[in-house]
This record gives C-alpha cells, sequence and structure tokens, in this order.
C-alpha cells in the first residue's frame, strides 16, 4: 500500500507531532492520571461534587416557582388571548356584518349572520355572531382581517370551563368580554377623521352635503 | 399472672409509642423529602395545603385513605392483599431492637423496664437482618401478584438487588461485631461512649485516640448498600419510574399504596438508625458524657442522648433524599457489577483486616 509522502514531512508533520504530544500524554503522566482518577473513584469524588451542586442550590434559594393562582406573570404587550367583540364610545357596535373574520379563520370558529340596519338600508350589521372557542387556535387572523377592528385580543387566559358549550360564545357574551377589556373606546370613524369627508346619506350626524 | 398482665401492658404501651414514633417521623419524611428536593432543584415542593405546605402528609393520607381500592383482573387477590401488610409489618417491627436512648431502667409497678428500647435482645443485629430480608417478600409477592408486566419486572429486579445488597450490608456489619463482642444494639452503642473517637467509624482504642479499628470502610459499604436495599435511587430499579411506570407497586392503589410508600420511609428510617447505632455512636454524644451531667441534671441526660440520636438518624435521612436529588438511576449490570465486584471485596477485606488488627491490638 502507497502512503502520501508527503505527511511524513513537512507542516502538516509537525502540526501532527503538536497534536500527538497533546492529545496523548507519555508514561509518567498516564501513571499520574490513573493514579488521579482512581483516587477520585474511590472517594466517590465526581459524586460529592455533584452532591456540592445540589447542596448550593439548597443553600441559595431561589425558586422559579410562580405560584400561580396566587401571582400571576406579567404578560407580554402583544399577548393573544380570549377574542372580543368592540363597541363605539357611543356604545354602537363596531361589527358591520362583514363576513371577513370568517373567511379568514383557518378553524371555522366564526359564524357571522349579517342583516340590514334597520331604517338605515345602507348599513349592515352582524345580526349574529357566534365563535366556537373551543376550536380556537388564537391566531389572530380574524383581527388582522376584520376592516373596522371590531375585533380585539384582551389578556384574558383562565377559561377552562367544565361544560365546553360554555365556550359556544354569541354576540352578547362576546361583547361583554370586550366591554370588561377594553373600557377606552374608539370615536365613530368620521368623528376620529374630521378632515376626511365621508359623503354618506348613512351619516346623519354630520352635515349633509348641499344640494 | 398479674405481672405477666402487666408487663403485656408496659410492652404494649411501648410498642405503640415507638410506632407512633415511626409513623410520626415517616409522615414528616414523605414532607421533607418533597420540601428538600424542590429546595435542590429551585423549585418550592408542596406550598398549598397549610402554610409552607405543612399541612400536606395529612392531606395526602385523608386522599389516599379515602381512594378506591383497585385489585387488578387476574391477580391474585390473597397475595395481592398480603404483600403490603407484610411489608409494612416487617418495616414496623425491626425497630423493636433500636435503642433510641440510653440503656437506662425504669421500675414501674414493680417492674423493670427499659424504656427507650422496646425489646433488647441479645441478637438484635441478626434479627435485624432477618426482619430486612423479610420485607424482600413484599415487594416480590406485590411484583408478582399483580399481573402485570411492569409489576412483575419491578419484583424481580427488587428479589435480585435486595438479596445481593443484603450481603454486603450483613458483612459490613461484621465488622462493628468484631469490634464490640456482641450482637446486642444496645451493648454495641455502649461500647462506643466517651466520645466520637470511640465510635466503631473511628475506631479508636477505649484508651487511645488513634484509629486503629477504622470501619469507615464498612460504614461507607453499609451506607451504599442501605441505599440499595431500600430501593432508594440510585439504587431504585423496582420502582423505576422511567421504565416501569411505578414497578412493584404499578397496580396498588388507595391504602394498599400508602402502605408501600411508608414502609420504604419506613425502612429509611430503620437504616439510619442502624448505621447511627452501629457506626456513629447511637445515642452517645461526640464528646464524652453529656453536658446535663456537666451542669448537674443527671436526671435530664436522657433527654441529650434521645436528642443526639435523633440528629444522626436524621443526618442519614437527610443524605438519602440528597443523594436522591443529585444521582441518576444506575443501570441494572451497573448494579450488579457494583454490588458484587466492588462492595462486597471490600467488606470482605475488612473484615479480614479488622480480624488481624484485633487480633494485634485487641480492645481491652
Amino acid at each position: 500500500m502507497i502512503r502520501f509522502s508527503g505527511k511524513r514531512h513537512g507542516y502538516r508533520n509537525q502540526l501532527d507531532n503538536q497534536n500527538n504530544k497533546l492529545n496523548r500524554p507519555d508514561k509518567a503522566d498516564l501513571i499520574n492520571m490513573t493514579f488521579k482518577t482512581w483516587i477520585k473513584t474511590i472517594t466517590f469524588y465526581e459524586i460529592f461534587v455533584g452532591m456540592k451542586v445540589t447542596m448550593s442550590h439548597m443553600l441559595h434559594y431561589r425558586p422559579v416557582t410562580l405560584q400561580y393562582p396566587h401571582e400571576k406573570r406579567t404578560l407580554p404587550d402583544n399577548y393573544r388571548g380570549m377574542l372580543a367583540l368592540l363597541r363605539y364610545d357611543d356604545g354602537v357596535e363596531k361589527c358591520v356584518g362583514c363576513d371577513l373574520c370568517e373567511a379568514a379563520c383557518p378553524s371555522r370558529v366564526i359564524r357571522v349572520v349579517s342583516a340590514e340596519v334597520p331604517d338605515e338600508p345602507t348599513k349592515r350589521y352582524a345580526k349574529e355572531y357566534y365563535m366556537d372557542m373551543t376550536r380556537c387556535l388564537f391566531c389572530g387572523l380574524c383581527v388582522d382581517a376584520c376592516p373596522v377592528d371590531a375585533l380585539g385580543m384582551t389578556r384574558e387566559f383562565e377559561w377552562s370551563v367544565y361544560d365546553k358549550r360554555q365556550l359556544h360564545l354569541n354576540k352578547e357574551q362576546l361583547l361583554a368580554i370586550g366591554d370588561r377589556s377594553f373600557p377606552v373606546r374608539e370615536k365613530q370613524l368620521e368623528l376620529q377623521h374630521p378632515n376626511v369627508a365621508f359623503f354618506n346619506v348613512a351619516f346623519k350626524h354630520l352635515p349633509q352635503k348641499p344640494s | 399472672m398479674t405481672e405477666l398482665s402487666l408487663r403485656l401492658a408496659v410492652s404494649f404501651a411501648q410498642i405503640l409509642a415507638e410506632m407512633s414514633i415511626v409513623m410520626i417521623t415517616v409522615a414528616t419524611m414523605t414532607y421533607f423529602e418533597r420540601k428538600v428536593l424542590g429546595w435542590m432543584q429551585d423549585r418550592m415542593g408542596p406550598m398549598e395545603v397549610g402554610p409552607y405546605g405543612l399541612l400536606q402528609p395529612v392531606a395526602d393520607g385523608i386522599k389516599l385513605f379515602f381512594k378506591e381500592d383497585i385489585v387488578p383482573a387476574g391477580a391474585n387477590r390473597a397475595m395481592f392483599a398480603l404483600a403490603p401488610m407484610l411489608t409494612m409489618v416487617v418495616s414496623m417491627i425491626g425497630f423493636a431492637v433500636i435503642p433510641f436512648g440510653p440503656n437506662m431502667t425504669l421500675d414501674i409497678f414493680g417492674l423493670t423496664i427499659k424504656p427507650f428500647v422496646v425489646a433488647d435482645i441479645n441478637i438484635g443485629v441478626l434479627y435485624i437482618l432477618a426482619i430486612a430480608s423479610i420485607g424482600a417478600y413484599g415487594i416480590i409477592l406485590g411484583g408478582w401478584a399483580s399481573n402485570s408486566k411492569y409489576s412483575l419486572l419491578g419484583g424481580l429486579r427488587a428479589a435480585a438487588q435486595v438479596i445481593s445488597y443484603e450481603l454486603n450490608v450483613g458483612l459490613a456489619l461484621v465488622g462493628v461485631l468484631l469490634l464490640a463482642g456482641t450482637l446486642s444494639l444496645v451493648e454495641i452503642t455502649e461500647a462506643q461512649a466517651g466520645g466520637f473517637w470511640h465510635w466503631f467509624i473511628w475506631g479508636g482504642r477505649p484508651d487511645g485516640f488513634f484509629p486503629i479499628h477504622t470501619q469507615i470502610f464498612a460504614f461507607v459499604v453499609f451506607i451504599i448498600s442501605a441505599v440499595a436495599e431500600t430501593n432508594r435511587i440510585p439504587f431504585d430499579l423496582p420502582e423505576a419510574e422511567s421504565e416501569l411506570v411505578a414497578g412493584f407497586f404499578t397496580e396498588y392503589s388507595g391504602m394498599r399504596f400508602a402502605f408501600f410508600v411508608s414502609a420504604e420511609y419506613a425502612n429509611m428510617t430503620l437504616v439510619s438508625c442502624v448505621a447511627s447505632a452501629l457506626f456513629l455512636g447511637g445515642w452517645n454524644a461526640p464528646y464524652p458524657g453529656t453536658i446535663f451531667e456537666y451542669v448537674g441534671l443527671e436526671q435530664l441526660a436522657w433527654v441529650e442522648h434521645i436528642v443526639w440520636f435523633a440528629a444522626k438518624v436524621y443526618f442519614f435521612l437527610f443524605l438519602f433524599i440528597w443523594i436522591r436529588a443529585t444521582l441518576p438511576r444506575l443501570r441494572y449490570d451497573q448494579l450488579m457489577r457494583f454490588g458484587w465486584k466492588v462492595m462486597l471485596p471490600i467488606a470482605l477485606a475488612n473484615i479480614i483486616i479488622t480480624s488481624i488488627m484485633l487480633y494485634f491490638f485487641p480492645r481491652s
């Protein structure tokens, strides 16, 4: 078998030599090492090192436990908790019944029954609005999809129930969640943007277009 | 006849007191173990029941008492019922020969009794070894009678393990028996009076300080074998929860499960008592005499003795928990190799060396 002769001398060989010296101790070292390891074995050195670690953890007692029902962690700002329906500051529901949340939902949690607002044929609202929270995976796509920001994600997460039918929420329940979680409400859109002209017959409280 | 009945009554009272002490220790240990394990693992342990979870043993006891008692289909009902009782009884009666306090006598109703030891029999060590071996039967029976593969494997492991390590326990004690020249635990403890250098772990002669008859190797062998014999981590193969669900008591529930668990803690306490009585001087303080004697309260010296005994026993119990918090479980072949190829030769060599040293340097 022909060996690569370049390996016998040259830079590579020096490197190998150095490595060998580092890796392979000579005989005196070997005896010392084995003696040391032998002493370590019979005195249970490693076990005592481990027991020192556990003892130091006991003496420097800093538990990472959070006593959950009594103390709760601070949730991050973008926490995605229970879903809720929101209102404007005058108490009108934001939802316009456009069904976009229903379309966006990957788990088919939401069911919207849309209807015209009585006496205002240009406006629509959600006559019925159901959420089956047993299926919700809290992705937040419905909140993103909503064109009027009628959906919000609260910071509630303690929604364990004994009967899972209690997680099938209707519009009133969702509005109630929104009422208690978002006490500060937005103004109506047209009032938020006073410099934008809203030419719509539905806005009866706005000055009408001169005719 | 009246004397016999009186004697029976006194013995019964002693047994009752001893058993309640052991049961209180067991209850304390269940709480203490969870707490200390929690502290060592940066947790809190039980915190909910009572202040700092102090009532957790009570809550556990009530819960286990009212739990449904399930006997698995196909189980041997008689054996299944017998196993926890056997384990429990055996772990309890071992305490009969343990001297909790000094070897003083008390005269009541014309009877002379020893208040701190239930039965000072002259084969105490032999009795404890015999009783501890019977304890293995409970485990094996429980594993076999459950009609479950996990239980059976646990029982088989327990059989092999307890037998191999029982041998080392016995051989480790021989050195101490050679030094003391007796099998009675009371007399062995009395032979170690007068300072920690007379304890058999150090082994100084009564007239000297030099540790010429040291039993420290026997002590280490005894402690390791005791951990293995009580099926504690790192030798908890019979109930290896990550491999065998719960080992031999997988199928047990309710009070029968509680019996197994409290028997485990009682066994721990028993081996701790034996270790402190045989190697660490039992009730003797590490200094000659007692402080109460020095200040002139000889009548109260027994309090100090009992405190020292309890301190030693609780040190060993803490050691058990500490080891549990530190070490992982051994593999089965490692366990067997360690027992037969390491512990056994050390114990045998210890006997030979102790005998030779005793021959050339007799103790008195």
